[in-house]
């Protein structure tokens, strides 16, 4: 008894210790969660207050109210809903085009044999180089001569292919063993339905990242849909809550519940897809 | 590059010979179209006097450059806030980066959620961001003013840049973390240990050791926080309600204003082709630091 006691002792001294160092660790974080987490914070807040409490709101609120939501999504001077249903159909769009077109793409340069493979793909990965707002102006010349302005199209079309994304399934076809493209065309498979039916289920996990970059991507958009579109009924979210305070610069509650409402399915991506669009991420930035 | 199978029989069929193009064809339509034609045009236009519609109209070779861009000072203010507001946000952003993944580089409870907050703005769009800090600097009633007890105009003199480049860098925060952190993952462990049996203590480690060896790291993200701030665009449109001071005048701003406030389509064009100059000479230098530090199979 006597001998096992001092032991016990130390034990949860020595525990003590380590949960004592893990919260001075957790502290060392605070100021900078602080300043990552207080603008969201602050910017539900004032989402949630009567108008009269927005200047005076300190970071949380007295009282909470969910007019500013409401008049959001039910005042017809606010077409947010639509704004919602724009960016969606936007985003899903260029996510599967990008999925199918550089799926191909990757495809053609892994797997098959042609004289134009190296050129071809150094006229890819050349565009790596170009920034977008470099060609914006002239592409926005483009399709306004071609009248494609305030359409969905002229946000999508231009959009239907990245370099970074063909070089990220590039990478992943390479990874298949090489007997298997083997085996399959002895057994007279083509190469549409390898692509189809063996490539693209195996290389789910990098869909799935190069999916999650894009959809987030497209979805905060801001520049080109506002030189492409100047009507309610083609607007995006991020040029429609921009556009909120030339309404009606009094109504901070209205922004800031915009902004709530745009951020929702961008956090939803961070939480719910994190690990995929992490890894497009990475693949994305390797272009710079 | 791994070539695929060998053809199996003699000779190729007319098929076989165009399928590989046939796969190729919708992504380089659009490379085509939306980003090879544009630069071409770009290009040409930046040569021509451009009518209020962007069609060219009289060849002047390159005075939108000499005259209308380099001649005046206007041009060379836009550039030298561009590059100080780059500086400033890749520095601070990569500076916040390399913090907040040393605070979470150690497991201990409360470590997952720091570093998923840590990561979190890279999911923020600029857009809603500057929105948002709209309220945040409100001169009157915005959390900066009613916690400090003062009533100072963030959006406009003095505070503008600074209050413009915050922004940015707390945007751009979430990528730095991610990848520095990922940087720290690959140092090797046992480098700690022999410094450890030697008695270095933590600063001594993380000045000799950690930093030294995540120095490729550092550079790569130092230049992706250059290209990331050189696109700087809604920051500064938003925040400054489409009126920019001459420290925030960036260069992508100075092109949306050329070709849609002043239907300068010609200068907005010859800007594009400095834009991509600069960032071209940024992606050469980093290709050839990673020639010389990064080693490929």
């Amino acid at each position: 008894m006597t001998t096992s006691q001092p032991v016990q002792f130390t034990k949860t001294k020595s525990q003590k210790i380590r949960q004592l160092k893990n919260t001075g660790n957790f502290l060392l974080n605070i100021p900078i969660l602080l300043i990552i987490l207080v603008p969201l914070i602050y910017t539900l807040s004032i989402s949630l207050v009567n108008n009269d409490e927005v200047y005076r709101t300190l970071l949380f609120p007295h009282s909470i109210q969910f007019g500013n939501y409401i008049n959001a999504f039910t005042n017809p001077s606010y077409s947010f809903l639509k704004y919602i249903r724009n960016s969606f159909i936007v985003s899903l769009s260029v996510m599967l085009c990008q999925m199918i077109t550089c799926s191909m793409a990757a495809f053609a340069f892994v797997f098959l044999d042609f004289k134009a493979s190296k050129v071809l793909f150094l006229m890819v990965l050349a565009t790596m180089m170009v920034p977008g707002e470099a060609t914006i102006i002239a592409n926005y010349l483009t399709v306004a001569r071609w009248g494609w302005t305030n359409s969905l199209h002229v946000l999508i079309v231009p959009y239907m292919t990245s370099a970074m994304g063909i070089f990220l399934m590039r990478q992943n076809f390479m990874t298949f063993p090489k007997e298997l493209k083997e085996a399959s065309s002895l057994d007279g498979c083509s190469n549409w339905r390898f692509l189809l039916t063996i490539a693209v289920p195996l290389a789910r996990p990098a869909l799935g990242a190069l999916g999650a970059y894009v959809f987030l991507n497209t979805w905060n958009q801001y520049m080109w849909p506002l030189l492409t579109t100047d009507s309610d009924a083609f607007r995006t979210v991020q040029v429609g809550i921009s556009m909120l305070y030339d309404i009606d610069a009094q109504s901070m509650g209205l922004m800031m519940a915009g902004v709530i409402i745009v951020i929702v399915p961008s956090l939803s991506i961070f939480i719910f897809m994190n690990k995929q669009l992490i890894n497009g991420l990475m693949a994305g930035a390797v272009k710079g | 590059m791994r070539k695929g199978v060998p053809s199996t029989g003699p000779k190729k069929t007319f098929y076989e010979t165009i399928e590989p193009y046939i796969f190729l064809l919708p992504a380089l339509a659009v490379f085509i179209v939306f980003l090879y034609y544009p630069f071409a045009r770009t290009i040409y236009l930046s040569t021509w006097v451009t009518d209020a519609l962007g069609q060219p109209k009289k060849f002047v070779g390159l005075d939108n450059y000499t005259v209308r861009l380099f001649g005046k000072p206007e041009f060379w203010t836009m550039i030298g806030a561009t590059f100080k507001f780059v500086l400033v946000v890749a520095f601070g952003g990569l500076i916040v980066g390399l913090i907040t993944s040393l605070l979470t580089y150690n497991r201990y409870f409360g470590s997952g959620f720091a570093a998923a907050i840590y990561a979190m703005p890279l999911a923020i769009a600029s857009a809603a961001a500057s929105m948002a800090f709209r309220m945040i600097y409100h001169p009157t009633g915005g959390l900066i003013n009613n916690l400090l007890g003062t009533q100072i105009n963030w959006l406009g003199g003095a505070y503008q840049f600074g209050s413009i480049a915050a922004v940015t860098i707390w945007l751009q925060s979430g990528i730095n973390f991610i990848f520095i952190s990922a940087g720290l993952k690959g140092v090797n462990a046992d480098m700690y240990e022999s410094a450890a049996i030697d008695g270095a203590n933590y600063w001594q480690r993380l000045f000799h050791i950690t930093l030294p060896a995540i120095s490729p790291t550092l550079f790569f993200q130092i230049i992706i926080n250059i290209i990331n701030a050189f696109q700087s665009f809604s920051q500064v449109k938003l925040l400054t309600n489409e009126s920019p001071s001459s420290s925030t005048n960036l260069i992508v701003y100075a092109i949306w204003h050329d070709a849609f406030r002043a239907q300068r389509f010609e200068t907005a064009a010859a800007r594009s082709v400095v834009l991509f100059i600069i960032i071209l000479i940024i992606t050469l230098i980093q290709f050839s630091a990673e020639k010389r530090t990064v080693s490929y199979q």
